[in-house]
C-alpha cells in the first residue's frame, strides 16, 4: 500500500509537469498569433462609428493595459500563471467582457458529458462483443457483427455523423439534429430539461459510438483469439476451472490491459475529434466554442479552451495510470 | 491385463491452405499403442519437430478429435468423455505438463491459486487446512514447498520452479497418467535432470504412467521403459527403450541416434557423421506409403518396405 501511494505521488508529479508544459506551450502559441485582440476590438468598435484618431489611440492604450501587453513577455508569462491558478484567463473577445473561463465552464459539461458517455459506451460494447467473438469464434451472430464492424470502422466519424443527420433528421425525422436541448425548455434540474438533453445527445453520441466501436471490437477480438491459444488457458480448461472464470479471469483480464492503455490514448485523440462532431450537430460544447473563438480571432478564449483540454486529457490518463497496477501485478509500483 | 489407455489406429489430418488450394496434411498416421493397468511405465515418444508428437498428446487429452481411429481410456472412448462428470473424472486421471513453463500460468494470478482450484475441483477438498496439506504434498513431491510458492505471481518464479509447479498442479489430482510434452526443453540444463528424475519417481513411488514426449534421446534412454519413434506422423520403430536405442533398425532411428553429440569426440567438430543416414532416412520417407510395421519379437516393431 505504501509503495502504491509513492507511485501515485510520482504520477501526480508527472501530471503537474505535463500540465505545466502543455499550458506554457499554449501560451506561447497564443502569444505569437498574428491576430491581435486589441486591433480586433478597435476595428469592431471604430467600424461602427467615427472616432477621432486620439480617441482610438487612448482606446488602444486602455486595452493594452487591460490585456497587459505593455509589459515584457516574461512578466506577461508570470502574470498569466498567477491568474491561471486563480482560474482567471482574462476577458473573452467574442462575448466581451464575459471572462473566457466562464464561457469555457459553460461549455465544458456538455463536451465532458457527451464524450464520457460515448467513449465508455463504445469501449465497453466493443470490448465485450470483441471478447466474446474472440472466445466463441464459430458463433454466427458475432461473426456477422465482425463483418459489419470491419465495414464501419474505416468510415470517418464525421461522415457517420452526416449519415445520421440525413437518416434521422430528414428521411425519418424522429430525433433532433442540432443544439444541446430544445429552445422551449428552460435549463433547470427538471425532468423536461434532462429528457431534452438526453434526446438531443442521442445522435452525436451515436456517431461517436459507431465510429469508435469497430476499432475496439477488432482489437479485442484479435487479442482474445491470441490469448485463448496460450497454454495457461488450456491448462485452466484441463484443470477444471469453470468456464466463466476462464472467460473473465484468464482471457478478458489479460486482454484488457493493452485495451486500457489504448483507451487512455484514445481519450487524448477524441478530445480534438469531437470538434467536428459538435460542429455538425451545433452542440454547445468546447468544440463549437473553440471554432467560434478561432473564427473571431479570440486568442484568450482559444488559450482557455486549450488549457482546459490539456488538464482534462492529462487527468484522464493519470486516472487510468493509477488503475494499471491494480490490474496487472507485473507493473512495478516502487 | 486390461488397457489403461489404448490408442487404436489413430490418424489426424489437418486442412491447410486457403480457399483455392486446400490440401490435407497428415499430422499423425495410424498410431497404435497401449498402456496397461497396474504396470506404471514411462512411455517415450521421440521425433523431430512436426513429427506429430504434440498432436498425438493433444488427442489423448481430448483437445483434438482424431480423424480416424479411437482412443480409449479404461475401455471407454474418450470422445464420449467430453462433458460433465465423465469429462471431470477423465481429467482427474489424465493430466498434462506442457513445454513452456512461462506460458503455463496466467500472469495475473498467483501460482498457488491455480493449484488450489485444481485441488478443489478434482479432489473435492474444501477445508482450508486440507487444501494446504494437499498442495504442500504435491509441491513437496516436486521439491518445492507451499511456503515458497504461496502468494507468488508467475513472473516472480524461475522457469525451473514454474515447470515444477506445473507438474505439482497435475499431481494434485493424483492422476494415473501424466502426459509430459517436452517438459524439459525450455528448462536450464542444470535443472533438466531434476525434472527427469522426478518423472521416474512418479512412476516408481506414485504409480503414475508417464507419456514422455521429447526429442532428447539421452534423457529418453535414461528413463524410458518403452519408446516409440515417429517420423512425419508415422511410427517408424517401437519397443523396449534400451533395445531400440542400443540397436536402432529404421534409418530414421539410426539418424536420430547418430545426431546425438558424442561425448568422446565432442570437441573435434565431428558434426556430420550421418550424411549417408540422412539419405537413407529420406529414401525411407519417400517410400513410406508402401511400408508397414513388422513385428520383430518381444513387442518390437520396425517399419519396413513392403
Amino acid at each position: 500500500m505504501r509503495a502504491y501511494l509513492i507511485f501515485a505521488l510520482k504520477r501526480l508529479l508527472q501530471l503537474a509537469v505535463v500540465v505545466f508544459a502543455g499550458v506554457s506551450a499554449a501560451f506561447v502559441v497564443a502569444h505569437f498569433s498574428p491576430i491581435s485582440p486589441i486591433e480586433t476590438i478597435i476595428g469592431r468598435v471604430a467600424g461602427q462609428s467615427s472616432f477621432s484618431p486620439t480617441a482610438v489611440e487612448s482606446l488602444r492604450q486602455t486595452l493594452t493595459e487591460l490585456f497587459g501587453y505593455d509589459q515584457p513577455l516574461t512578466q506577461q508569462y508570470l502574470n498569466f500563471w498567477s491568474r491561471f491558478v486563480r482560474g482567471d484567463l482574462g476577458p473573452s473577445l467574442i462575448a466581451f467582457p464575459t471572462p473566457a473561463m466562464e464561457l469555457v465552464m459553460r461549455a465544458l459539461p456538455w463536451t465532458v458529458g457527451l464524450l464520457t458517455v460515448a467513449i465508455i459506451m463504445a469501449w465497453l460494447l466493443g470490448n465485450i462483443l470483441g471478447g466474446l467473438a474472440g472466445y466463441y469464434q464459430n458463433n454466427r451472430p458475432l461473426k456477422a457483427f465482425g463483418i459489419v464492424a470491419i465495414g464501419i470502422q474505416p468510415i470517418p466519424y464525421y461522415i457517420i455523423a452526416f449519415l445520421l443527420v440525413i437518416i434521422f433528421g430528414y428521411l425519418w425525422p424522429v430525433l433532433p439534429i442540432s443544439g444541446g436541448f430544445a429552445m422551449a425548455v428552460r435549463p433547470a434540474w427538471s425532468f423536461d430539461f434532462i429528457f431534452s438533453v438526453l434526446h438531443h445527445a442521442i445522435l452525436p453520441a451515436l456517431s461517436l459510438v459507431l465510429a469508435g466501436i469497430g476499432t475496439w471490437f477488432l482489437g479485442m477480438r484479435a487479442l482474445v483469439s491470441n490469448i485463448v491459444t496460450e497454454d495457461y488457458v488450456t491448462y485452466a480448461e484441463l484443470g477444471g476451472v469453470n468456464r466463466g472464470t476462464i472467460v473473465m479471469g484468464y482471457v478478458t483480464r489479460n486482454a484488457l490491459i493493452p485495451q486500457l492503455t489504448a483507451l487512455a490514448m484514445a481519450l487524448g485523440g477524441i478530445f480534438s475529434g469531437t470538434i467536428i462532431t459538435e460542429q455538425v450537430f451545433s452542440y454547445p460544447g468546447l468544440g463549437t466554442l473553440l471554432i467560434r473563438a478561432v473564427n473571431g480571432g479570440d486568442t484568450g478564449l482559444v488559450l482557455a479552451v486549450s488549457c482546459v483540454s490539456v488538464i482534462a486529457v492529462a487527468s484522464a490518463i493519470f486516472i487510468i495510470d493509477l488503475l494499471h497496477p491494480l490490474l496487472d501485478p507485473r507493473v512495478k509500483v516502487g | 491385463m486390461s488397457a489403461l489407455l489404448h490408442v487404436d489406429g489413430v490418424s489426424k489430418y489437418f486442412a491447410m491452405g486457403g480457399l483455392l488450394s486446400r490440401t490435407q496434411t497428415a499430422a499423425v498416421r495410424d498410431a497404435n499403442f497401449r498402456l496397461e493397468q497396474g504396470t506404471p511405465e514411462i512411455f517415450t515418444i521421440v521425433g523431430e519437430s512436426g513429427s506429430g508428437k504434440t498432436t498425438l498428446a493433444r488427442m489423448i487429452l481430448g483437445l483434438e478429435t482424431p480423424t480416424e481411429g479411437e482412443i480409449r481410456y479404461k475401455g471407454n472412448p474418450i470422445s464420449g468423455l467430453s462433458f460433465g462428470a465423465a469429462r471431470r473424472a477423465f481429467m482427474t486421471d489424465v493430466q498434462p505438463v506442457f513445454q513452456n513453463p512461462f506460458e503455463a500460468f496466467n500472469p495475473l494470478k498467483r501460482v498457488d491459486r491455480y493449484i488450489e482450484s485444481t485441488a478443489k475441483v478434482f479432489r473435492g477438498i474444501t477445508a482450508r487446512a486440507d487444501l494446504d496439506a494437499a498442495m504442500d504434498e504435491a509441491l513437496a513431491s516436486v521439491g518445492l514447498s507451499l511456503a515458497e510458492v504461496r502468494g507468488r505471481y508467475p513472473h516472480e518464479l524461475s522457469g525451473g520452479q514454474l515447470q515444477r509447479a506445473a507438474i505439482a498442479r497435475a499431481l494434485v489430482c493424483k492422476p494415473k497418467v501424466l502426459i509430459a510434452d517436452e517438459p524439459v526443453s525450455m528448462v536450464d540444463a542444470s535443472l533438466r535432470m531434476a525434472i527427469v528424475n522426478l518423472l521416474r519417481t512418479l512412476r516408481d513411488d506414485l504409480g503414475v504412467s508417464v507419456i514422455y514426449i521429447t526429442h532428447d534421446l539421452a534423457t529418453a534412454y535414461y528413463i524410458s521403459d518403452r519408446i516409440m519413434i515417429m517420423q512425419k506422423g508415422r511410427v517408424v520403430e517401437m519397443g523396449a527403450a534400451r533395445q531400440v536405442l542400443d540397436d536402432p533398425q529404421h534409418p530414421y532411428s539410426r539418424l536420430l541416434k547418430a545426431s546425438v553429440l558424442s561425448v568422446t569426440d565432442a570437441g573435434q567438430g565431428n558434426l556430420e557423421p550421418a550424411r549417408d543416414l540422412m539419405e537413407a532416412s529420406r529414401t525411407a520417407l519417400e517410400h513410406a506409403d508402401a511400408s508397414r510395421l513388422v513385428e520383430q519379437g518381444e513387442g518390437r516393431l520396425v517399419r519396413m518396405a513392403g
